[in-house]
């Protein structure tokens, strides 16, 4: 069973009084697309962010049961500055710092005590391949990200994620906020990158889902409802809040 | 007397800018919610003080307690107290204004509180500017602070040390119109008008910050 990332046991999650998750259990496989799916206010990203612990920042919010990462409970972890960065997140809506295209690669690696400038330099070029943004940017890698539309500033995301080698890549809702075609060049990304890294993402969308991911998790209300392979869940649907989700009538 | 208000607003500068920073920071980035909500009503119930209670308070503390004297330290810490809520106030709406998702993707790839506040000062820079100067130049413009505590009416040379006592342009205005009579009024009008001009120029200086900000 060495092919499990995370292994979710028995998690509970509270917003003050207010449970937003509740008895999931769940196992995350590597090198595979996890689809997070659920409406609005199911519990998605709250269960997406708890894998990075970024809930930690928010007032308010507690936690009980397990988070298993490759057999090591994070929320035992002290320093997390290692873990977060095997575990690198993207967010809903491109957050590009204000600061040159390159530095907002380097950025990570520099958190991570890399500063020979040629190191930083491959490993910039090396991640803006990966999240296939090389060719628009190489000419302007001094301009500041603001300047790159929507869609190149979410790869930028995901170019800055990739640069400091993680094992794990979080998306929460990553297309969300852009238009079709760039949503398309983000899905076929996604794609390639699931032969090295093991991709969790977030979508509300059940025609991405069944695009892209491998496995797919259904939560309502809270509660883990159905998971399993994507292909035998669009087929059989096992539950009927998952049917009427692959139908269209929620969500 | 331009210089004498040249040398307060240095003084001034230097005394606010560190500790209203480290205080807008503290509000908008390090204090629980409870005590941030406290010190920032603190700070704008001191805003609405009016300036004279500064500068009675300034004379109280700084030149009789403190034992300071009517002196260019008396005054610049009496502007320097009035100055430094003012700028909290304004401050720490930029900071607040910077979206979550930032702070958040510099702590999710690893980086502890003070890499993240360094990307919020960042992102915030051209507001953070805009405060400042809107500061100073409210803080140039004031009589009253100053009036009690550090200005003279005239002085034939600059202050040499802290402690001596300084001229300024306002606290000059003043002086003029209620003491000389009226074949000085020219004088006074002179003044005024620089310290117009000068008032212009520093409000233009924010315009042109805050538009830079937005291109």
């Amino acid at each position: 069973m060495s092919d499990v990332v995370f292994e979710i046991k028995d998690l509970y999650a509270f917003y003050d009084e207010h449970a937003a998750l509740q008895s999931i259990n769940l196992k995350i496989r590597e090198k595979r697309i996890t689809a997070i799916m659920g409406p609005s206010g199911c519990g998605k990203s709250t269960l997406l962010r708890c894998l990075n612990r970024l809930n930690d920042l928010i007032p308010g919010f507690s936690l009980k049961g397990q988070i298993l990462f490759r057999g090591q409970d994070i929320y035992q972890i002290k320093d997390l500055t290692e873990y977060r960065r095997r575990v690198t997140m993207v967010f809903q809506k491109p957050n590009p710092f204000p600061m040159s295209i390159f530095d907002n690669v380097a950025y990570g690696l520099r958190i991570h005590g890399i500063t020979k400038k040629s190191i930083l330099k491959d490993k910039v070029e090396q991640a803006l391949r990966m999240a296939a943004l090389w060719d628009e940017v190489k000419d302007k890698l001094k301009k500041p990200a603001v300047q790159l539309s929507g869609g190149q500033q979410q790869r930028l995301c995901i170019a800055r994620a990739l640069a400091v080698e993680p094992e794990v890549l979080l998306l929460d809702e990553p297309t969300s906020a852009l238009d079709p075609i760039a949503t398309t060049k983000i899905e076929r990304l996604l794609e390639e990158l699931a032969q090295q890294y093991t991709v969790v993402i977030v979508t509300h969308s059940m025609g991405q889902a069944l695009r892209i991911s491998d496995e797919v998790v259904f939560l309502y209300e809270g509660r883990l409802i159905e998971y399993g392979e994507t292909s035998t869940i669009a087929k059989t649907p096992k539950h009927e809040v998952t049917k009427q989700f692959l139908t269209g009538k929620i969500g | 007397m331009l210089i004498g208000s040249l040398m307060l607003m240095g003084l001034v500068f230097a005394i606010s800018v560190p500790v209203g920073l480290i205080g807008t920071i503290f509000l908008s980035e390090l204090a629980p919610r409870r005590i941030s909500m406290f010190l920032q009503s603190l700070a704008g119930t001191m805003n609405s003080v009016p300036s004279i209670v500064y500068g009675v308070f300034g004379l109280a503390f700084f030149s009789v307690k403190l034992g300071f004297g009517t002196s260019l330290l008396s005054a610049s810490l009496a502007l320097s107290t009035m100055s430094i809520p003012f700028f909290m106030n304004s401050a720490v709406e930029f900071l607040r204004a910077v979206p979550k998702e930032l702070r958040e993707g510099v702590i999710s790839l690893g980086a502890n509180k003070l890499q993240a506040t360094l990307m919020v000062l960042r992102a915030s820079k051209n507001g953070i500017l805009t405060s400042l100067m809107l500061t100073l130049g409210r803080a140039f413009s004031e009589t009253a602070p100053i009036l009690v505590t550090g200005a003279v009416f005239y002085s034939t040379k600059l202050p040499g040390k802290l402690t001596d006592p300084v001229m300024t342009l306002p606290t000059s205005i003043y002086a003029i119109v209620m003491n000389l009579g009226e074949r000085s009024q020219w004088m006074a009008k002179a003044m005024a008008s620089l310290m117009v001009l000068i008032m212009i120029a520093v409000y233009s200086l924010v315009q042109i910050t805050r538009r830079n900000k937005r291109e």
